[in-house]
């Protein structure tokens, strides 16, 4: 059986130790505050420059001193300016600081680390990734242009219309932008309810759960707390309903509670041959066969 | 089979791998780290056997994830390498390769006609102000009307500003290389705006003609090159997308934009060159023919770079 390739952002990535794992895509979303929080970084970063550079202008008396200083300013703007993020995803292993801040990383299409070349084309091209750009009075003949505001349409376009989610620098250089978070709750849900054992113990021994149900079980205590009792109740009772007839129980019993003890029995019951301590629920049962004959007609 | 057992096991396992994560100290914790990677893969590919839910299946792939950037890191850029690229690779592409050409042809060959137009005032009198406009005819008239002087100290900031703006605009031609369209439209309006200029200011009898010709001798050839070369390497890229030779097209975008990077390189060294050039050689009051033996120099050094280190090498071919 061909497997179905999943409908959201993931993309699979073999590792040399013959492992497939899952990366997250990152989208136009989760990329723009990292974006405008480099742009600020580095906007920072060229007015702390200036700064210095006007402060080392007014202590130096001499013409020469302020001259060079100025001139390193403007070299470092350039770099900054062109190259920032090539430096930064280079030697930080594809984090710009707006993509640590925001959990991204930049990542060959292959899994590998990207390398230098690649970091510099990708970030040189974003010019052409911003483009269409739009400027006030661009329509005048009388005025200048003022003030270029990208509108970075061409990039989006290319982000929504590829597999990867790739810009243009993106496609050219072989990256992609994958979410790398940095904790991730580890869930296993804990049962409290003490009639989910006592129920769980009368499931028969024989029954042996699939790999697909034991996936849904899981999805669905994980979710179950999200949801009213009686949606509850409407979404298990396609999966129960079977279960019921075959195990022969009573069919006014809970869907929602029976899948439940189905979790507990699949993940979190310690040995099976233990004897649950059944307390205040003791002497219940709720096999069809143990069922009073007189509530039977109203319940069927 | 308990898996929360299980899970609950191999926790502190993940969660001592997930702290190595953030940085690796000692040797010893280096192949602790190894170590415990191949654990979390194993665990990983193991996980549908086990039955892992799928929350802990998700945070499995992420720590892998987290671990392979940390294992397998970025190259960084290889100083060794730069020297190849400038002396070998760049001159080699620039050889061989037709966008190039293209490139060199279009923005010369509208430079020269551009300037033609705007120097032949009785034909085409109306063209240099609809190419220019007025206020910035005149603003240059004025800037080379008092001749050439300065001092050191505004040379070198002049050359930083050189740097910064000029190289921007190549860079910014390079990069629009991708869409094709305003690369050339940057090429050629540069062309006919720079020609333009040219061909107003060797004009007879306007202001400020002579001291423009003497200012623009030395940094000339190395700048029109540079913007040529930069547009070259935009064109690849573009041309890479539109002719594949078998290749899909990605792979063939690929291809064709690690070619132009080192054509870009050589245009951004060559830009920098021209703006130390223009920076002190060209506004300073130097004897004229020092400037002109400058500009021979540079156009005789480009040549050899082009022609001499750019000859397709034996096997090459």
């Amino acid at each position: 059986m061909v497997a179905a390739t999943p409908l959201d952002t993931t993309t699979e990535v073999v590792t040399p130790e013959n492992i497939a794992f899952e990366y997250q895509l990152a989208g136009p979303f989760r990329r723009l505050p990292a974006y405008l929080l480099d742009v600020m970084v580095y906007t920072c970063a060229l007015l702390l420059l200036i700064l210095i550079a006007i402060l080392i202008g007014f202590a130096s008396s001499s013409m020469l001193a302020v001259s060079i200083w100025g001139f390193i300013a403007l070299v470092i703007w350039f770099v900054l300016g062109w190259f920032y993020g090539a430096l930064c995803e280079t030697f930080f292993n594809g984090r710009t600081i707006g993509k640590w801040a925001c959990g991204l990383r930049v990542i060959s299409i292959d899994g590998r680390p990207l390398s230098g070349m690649q970091a510099t084309i990708r970030n040189l091209l974003r010019v052409a990734d911003m483009a269409p750009y739009a400027a006030l009075g661009q329509w005048e003949f009388e005025m200048a242009p003022i003030m270029n505001i990208p509108t970075a349409l061409v990039g989006l376009i290319a982000v929504i219309a590829t597999k990867r989610m790739q810009r243009l620098g993106d496609l050219a250089a072989g990256t992609m932008v994958v979410v790398d978070e940095k904790s991730w709750r580890l869930p296993v849900a804990k049962v409290d309810d003490a009639r989910v054992p006592a129920l769980a113990s009368f499931f028969p021994g024989d029954y042996r759960v699939t790999p697909t149900m034991a996936r849904t079980l899981a999805a669905y205590a994980e979710r179950r707390s999200y949801l009213t009792p009686s949606r509850r109740r409407e979404i298990a009772r396609h999966l129960t309903d079977p279960l019921i007839d075959r195990f022969e129980f009573r069919h006014d019993i809970d869907p929602d509670l029976l899948l439940y003890a189905l979790y507990f029995k699949t993940f979190l019951e310690a040995d099976q041959n233990e004897a649950v301590a059944l307390g205040a629920l003791a002497g219940f049962s709720p096999l069809r066969k143990d069922q009073q004959p007189t509530d039977s007609g109203e319940t069927s | 089979m308990n898996v929360a057992a299980l899970v609950e096991k191999r926790r502190t396992q993940w969660a001592e791998l997930e702290r190595m994560c953030d940085g690796v100290g000692t040797p010893r914790d280096v192949a602790r780290f190894a170590a415990l990677y191949r654990a979390a893969c194993a665990d990983l590919a193991l996980a549908t056997a086990y039955q892992l839910p799928p929350g802990t299946v998700t945070y499995l792939h992420r720590l892998v994830g987290r671990a392979h950037s940390r294992l397998y890191r970025s190259k960084r850029f290889d100083p060794a390498s730069w020297g190849r690229v400038i002396f070998h690779d760049a001159p080699q592409q620039i050889f061989s390769d037709p966008c190039v050409r293209i490139a060199a042809i279009l923005f010369f060959g509208l430079f020269s006609l551009s300037a033609y137009i705007a120097y032949n005032e009785e034909m085409f009198p109306n063209y240099v102000g609809s190419i220019l406009g007025t206020a910035q005819v005149e603003q240059m008239e004025d800037s080379f009307s008092n001749g050439l002087s300065g001092n050191f100290s505004q040379y070198i900031g002049m050359a930083g500003f050189y740097i910064q703006h000029n190289t921007g605009i190549g860079l910014r031609c390079f990069a629009f290389g991708i869409l094709l369209i305003p690369c050339l439209y940057v090429l050629c309006t540069n062309a006919a705006v720079l020609g333009a200029s040219f061909g107003y200011m060797a004009r007879d009898g306007v202001q400020g003609g002579d001291t423009f010709c003497e200012f623009v001798t030395a940094h000339g050839p190395f700048e029109l090159t540079a913007i040529a070369l930069s547009a070259g390497a935009g064109l690849r890229l573009g041309i890479g997308l539109i002719r594949t030779e078998g290749l899909t097209r990605l792979a063939s975008l690929k291809v064709n934009a690690l070619k132009s990077v080192p054509i870009m390189v050589a245009a951004a060294v060559l830009f920098v060159l021209a703006a130390f050039t223009e920076g002190f050689i060209s506004p300073s009051p130097l004897y004229y023919p020092i400037k002109a033996g400058w500009a021979i120099m540079s156009s005789g050094l480009m040549m050899f770079y082009f022609v001499v280190l750019g000859f397709p090498r034996k096997g090459q071919l």
